[in-house]
Formats: C-alpha cells, sequence, structure tokens
C-alpha cells in the first residue's frame, strides 16, 4: 500500500459518502449564527429606555433560562475546587471595579469621576458597535449557561 | 491631570489587570484560576448559577435597555 493509499480520505473510497450529520450541523450553525446576527442588528437599533430595548433583553435572558432549566446543553465540567489564595486576585480586582463604580453612582456621575457605564455608553453608541457588543454579551450568556 | 483622566486611568488598570489575572491563569502554571474555573465553580450550585445568570441579565439591561 503506498502512502497516498494511505493519506487518502475515506470519502474517496468506492461506496464511501460524507456522513450526512456533519452537513446537516453545519447548515443548523450557519442558520443559527444568521438569526443571531440578525438579532443583535435589530436590538442594536433600539433606543434606550423602550420597551423594546427592554424586551430585547428579556427575551433572550428568558430563552437562556429555558434552556438552562429545561434542555441543558453539554456542560463544561467545572473544577472540585479552587485554591483560595488564586482566586482572591480575582476577587480583589473585581471589588476594586466595583468599588470605583460604585464612587461615581454616589456621586452621579459627574465629569471628574465619570461612572465606567458613562465611559461605555459613547462607546456603543453607533448601531455597528452596540450591535456587536449584543452579540458578544449574548454568547457570553451561552458560555455561562455552558458551565 | 484632571481627575477625570485619573478615573478613566484607574478603571484601565483594574480592567488590565483583570486581563493580565485571565494570561497569567491561562498559562497554567501558576494556581490562579481562569475566569471560566471560577465561574464554573461559583455555579456548581443551583444558587450560585442563577445569580451568575440574573447577574448577566442585569448587565445586558444597564448597557442595552437603558
Amino acid at each position: 500500500m503506498t502512502t497516498d493509499e494511505l493519506t487518502r480520505w475515506s470519502g474517496d473510497l468506492p461506496g464511501a459518502s460524507r456522513p450526512p450529520r456533519t452537513g446537516w450541523r453545519r447548515a443548523r450553525a450557519i442558520v443559527l449564527g444568521a438569526g443571531l446576527t440578525a438579532y443583535c442588528w435589530i436590538a442594536g437599533a433600539t433606543v434606550p429606555f423602550s420597551a423594546s430595548a427592554l424586551l430585547s433583553v428579556l427575551l433572550p435572558g428568558a430563552v437562556l433560562a429555558v434552556i438552562a432549566c429545561r434542555f441543558p446543553p453539554e456542560r463544561i465540567q467545572p473544577p472540585e475546587r479552587i485554591d483560595a489564595v488564586g482566586f482572591s486576585y480575582w476577587a480583589i480586582c473585581i471589588a476594586a471595579l466595583f468599588e470605583w463604580e460604585a464612587s461615581a453612582f454616589r456621586d452621579n456621575s459627574p465629569p471628574w469621576h465619570p461612572s465606567l457605564t458613562e465611559l461605555v455608553n459613547p462607546l456603543i453608541a453607533p448601531h455597528p458597535l452596540k450591535s456587536a457588543a449584543v452579540l458578544v454579551w449574548l454568547l457570553a450568556g451561552w458560555g455561562l449557561v455552558r458551565r | 491631570m484632571s481627575t477625570r483622566i485619573i478615573t478613566i486611568i484607574g478603571f484601565a488598570c483594574v480592567i488590565g489587570a483583570l486581563a493580565a489575572l485571565e494570561a497569567v491563569a491561562r498559562r497554567g502554571t501558576t494556581r490562579i484560576p481562569t475566569l471560566g474555573q471560577w465561574l464554573g465553580y461559583v455555579m456548581r450550585p443551583r444558587t450560585g448559577r442563577a445569580l451568575i445568570l440574573l447577574g448577566w441579565l442585569w448587565l445586558g439591561w444597564h448597557y442595552f435597555a437603558r
């Protein structure tokens, strides 16, 4: 048997064919990706403080809640235990972020001490960027459901 | 340097520290867990799972609905 015969893909052999599941999964991924992109584009166009904006957030939340409760996906196995000292680094940074943000909110986000929200809002004001941010948020939610 | 710039630098430092923690954790040579690992650990009980998902929902509401 030659090297060419050994490296030949099984689909080239007579009678063999690509498994149908691969094509179906690819089609499903394309449809889901297109739907997700369209939803993010629509959600990015909503006006803040409007009912449509609220609905654009609550709807995926409800969908993920149903998926998490009724149709849980294959979850990524979490660690049995976590090193407390290692986690403390995360806790300190997150506490610092919350404190910095909370102090800005307490002062009503003045220009000299803006909150993170005040800084981020102008960045995601353009429609494409807001849509991208919504997409990142949705993907993060899916990542959490799988944890 | 105005206090506004100082505030922005403060946020940047904290966010940079979080990114650095993730990078160090992913190297696997330290005992620092990755973001996904400690989130998964916190989400093992049903209560932690619900709280984290509610936090995710609140973030979406805060930045996209308001």
